[in-house]
């Protein structure tokens, strides 16, 4: 049995609206959030009179830009916070009326309390949810990359699995799914494969399957009935737009079948496979998805694309993520998430060490899979709140 | 199973007589023997495992990819890659065997997989293929590309309001691959497409209906070997003249592979002795049709840049020979040439 997958010996627990609000440091931290913004706010409002009165300025064009930037930030979250205050301040006089003699005005405050304490619910996970900041490549679509790892055939046909949950969980989703690269072993099962998945929400999501995913049963072709663990992995890359990066048509190679004999009218194939070779990189990309070389080739460069951008901000957050037990990002890649153990029809992800059953049904990749990927996000919005959290306090110590 | 009832099953018969194109390769499947499609049920995979060893048996080139289009085709898509491993693993209907089996069966004649499965696909289209009409090959996809980056770019500078009727015309269009693709890309195009043949003719029209283009296009069964004159009757100045001409050297076309040879329209590949027949009467016709500084484009034989280059300033005052460009592979491939207002100067 191989090492345990994270320090913590307690299993971590999904804190509740209320229990995260009951934490001094969230009230703490809200409270800068709204004095950071009514700040930023006089200050522009000086700079305004003393443009007017034609003062010197006490903030350069500079700060007051940021500043400006600060507001426009944080407006919905102080605006959520301040609905918030007023709901509670709302409840506190309902539950005077609760008091009173009248049964009717009683009855009719229970209600209101009712839903006072709804609302309340509401806007503190709205809160919550805005001081998640966003990711830019939360916005993204992906490129999704499975390989097949230890196991022989099994770990190959466990990996083309793997592949046609992801095509169940995009259609679940509604987003697209195209295939890229597809390379299959002559004995059966998927080597591995690469698909474009494009839809809203759809990188933010698939961005917690990353990782190395175990398998642990017995083989259809194992005589013995031993069981047998296999691995393959997933890598989600988020897909960059044209603007943000840019790669040199030179620092290519494209290999295709025309490049032996005359091509042109003297051949004619079928094969119109794509290969492209990023020089400087050693980077490739191939795709034979479609019948127009034209169109492999566009997708191999999209997927080429992405494989880079992916490097290239492994490089960038691989230092953010350290941390973090629900992880995303280089280390994510070699982490075991995930074990799917059929004899036991249960798959537990070690992330969140949360097991559910039916291993047929999660592999559909419908309902079994999306709530299992919704903990995650859940989590992981945790631990980023808490991160948030914990630099505040430690801000606070330190002043 | 199956493996062992083919070998054991069946003989080829000798060496078969070269009938008229098209119909060679019915007469000479039952010329030969090929193992009947299975009674009980089959797979799509097992289907593919097959006749892949049959085509690599009997010589065909290709053999996995052309039992993987055949088969990907029968069930709807267009790739095995495409295809889920569900569709892979279910048993095919008796219908869908045998005509799996009639296809494949066409296949071991050398017919190529365009003409089996009756269509290919070019840049976004997809193109209703029949013997014997050229099938477009990936480099001419590289053609459409060089026209259209000018094309769109003279859209782009046109002036607002002007009513700039873009035209272009295409020597040799085939199954129509190349007009139809412009046509689609830049709705303010209208295109003009000529063929020597007359199957060429029709297919470009039905693959034009199709497509729902006909109405921007019109196409008229011309030789210009043998009428350039009509060329010149048809239509006002062109903005652009676009061409895959035949442009293999005579001798070259002995070597070419069963299913060019015995399949596709010679015409439409033989380009003369150093492939520039067809070549040469376009580039003289060029100047007559063109617009002011319309542009001619031609794929041609990695040989023929340097040649082309020479002959049209020793031959051609109008026509300055604008760039060469090279195709995926590296291949100088195409020639871009413009025409200029010789009264003006260069």
């Amino acid at each position: 049995m191989s090492a345990p997958f994270n320090n913590m010996v307690i299993p971590p627990r999904l804190l509740s609206v209320d229990e995260l609000f009951g934490h001094r440091s969230l009230r703490d931290y809200l409270k800068k959030v709204e004095t950071e913004y009514s700040d930023c706010l006089r200050a522009l409002n000086r700079g305004a009179v003393e443009e007017e009165v034609e003062e010197q300025p006490s903030c350069s064009e500079d700060e007051l830009r940021a500043k400006r930037s600060k507001v426009s930030q944080l407006a919905p979250l102080v605006q959520s916070i301040r609905e918030l205050e007023a709901k509670s301040q709302e409840l506190a006089e309902t539950e005077v009326l609760l008091k009173d003699e009248d049964p009717a005005l009683r009855e009719l405050a229970e209600l209101e309390r009712d839903g006072c304490l709804q609302d309340i619910q509401d806007l503190r996970q709205k809160v919550l949810d805005q001081l998640i900041p966003e990711e830019e490549a939360d916005l993204s679509d992906l490129i999704l990359e499975v390989t097949a790892g230890v196991g022989g055939q099994e770990a190959m046909l466990f990996t083309d699995e793997v592949f046609d949950m992801y095509h169940g969980f995009a259609q679940h989703h509604g987003w697209s799914f195209d295939v890229l690269e597809h390379v299959t072993s002559e004995i059966g099962g998927l080597r591995h494969a690469s698909a474009s998945i494009s839809g809203p929400q759809s990188y933010k999501r698939m961005k917690f399957e990353a990782g190395v995913h175990r398998v642990q049963r017995v083989p259809k072709t194992e005589k013995q009935s031993r069981m047998h663990t296999s691995t393959m992995t997933v890598a989600v890359l988020p897909q960059p737009t044209e603007i943000s990066f840019t790669i040199n048509p030179k620092d290519l190679r494209i290999d295709t079948m025309r490049a032996s004999g005359a091509g042109g009218q003297h051949v004619n194939t079928t094969d119109s496979a794509v290969r492209i070779v990023h020089l400087p990189t050693g980077v490739v990309a191939e795709c034979q998805q479609e019948r127009s070389q034209l169109k492999n080739k566009e997708k191999a460069m999209k997927a080429l694309r992405a494989k880079l951008y992916g490097m290239k901000l492994e490089e960038e957050t691989s230092k953010r993520y350290n941390q973090r037990k629900v992880q995303i990002g280089t280390r994510g890649r070699s982490e075991k998430i995930r074990t799917y153990n059929f004899a036991q029809d249960r798959i537990t992800d070690h992330r969140i060490s949360m097991t559910v059953h039916d291993v047929r049904g999660f592999l559909l990749g419908e309902e079994l899979l999306d709530e299992m990927n919704c903990s995650l996000q859940e989590f992981s919005n945790q631990e980023t709140l808490m991160e948030l959290l914990g630099d505040n306090d430690q801000d606070q110590e330190a002043s | 199973m199956w493996r062992r009832s083919f070998s054991a099953g069946y003989r080829c018969l000798g060496r078969r007589r070269i009938g008229p194109k098209g119909t060679w390769a019915s007469r000479a499947a039952r010329a030969c023997s090929v193992p009947a499609s299975p009674a009980g049920g089959i797979s799509a995979l097992q289907a593919l495992d097959v006749w892949e060893e049959l085509f690599e048996e009997r010589g065909v080139s290709e053999p996995k990819h052309s039992a993987d289009h055949i088969v990907a085709h029968l069930l709807g898509a267009k790739t095995r890659e495409s295809l889920g491993r569900r569709n892979l693993t279910e048993i095919l209907s008796r219908e869908r065997t045998e005509q799996l089996w009639e296809l494949c069966t066409r296949r071991l004649s050398r017919m190529p997989v365009q003409y089996v499965i009756e269509q290919w696909d070019f840049r976004d289209l997809t193109l209703k293929m029949r013997p014997p009409v050229f099938i477009p090959r990936p480099e001419t996809e590289e053609l459409v590309e060089l026209v259209l980056m000018d094309l769109e770019k003279t859209c782009g500078q046109a002036e607002e309001g002007a009513d700039a009727p873009l035209t272009c015309l295409e020597v040799g269009c085939g199954s129509g691959a190349i007009s139809l693709s412009l046509l689609s890309s830049l709705p303010q195009l209208k295109a003009i497409a000529l063929d020597r043949s007359q199957d060429a003719v029709d297919l470009t029209r039905e693959n034009a209906s199709s497509l729902g283009l006909q109405d921007r296009l019109q196409i008229y069964h011309i030789d210009v070997m043998k009428d350039p004159e009509a060329v010149l009757r048809l239509c006002s100045p062109v903005s652009a003249l676009v061409s895959n001409p035949p442009y293999l050297f005579s001798e070259d076309m002995l070597s070419l592979e069963p299913e060019i040879l015995r399949f596709e329209d010679p015409s439409a590949l033989d380009g003369g002795q150093d492939g520039l027949d067809v070549i040469r009467q376009i580039l003289t016709m060029a100047p007559k049709v063109l617009s002011d500084h319309g542009r001619a484009y031609l794929e041609v034989d990695p040989r023929h840049p340097r040649l082309i280059r020479r002959w049209v300033e020793a031959n051609v005052e109008e026509l300055r020979y604008v760039e060469t460009r090279h195709d995926i592979t590296g291949r100088p491939r195409f020639c871009i040439l413009q025409k200029r207002d010789i009264r003006k100067g260069p």
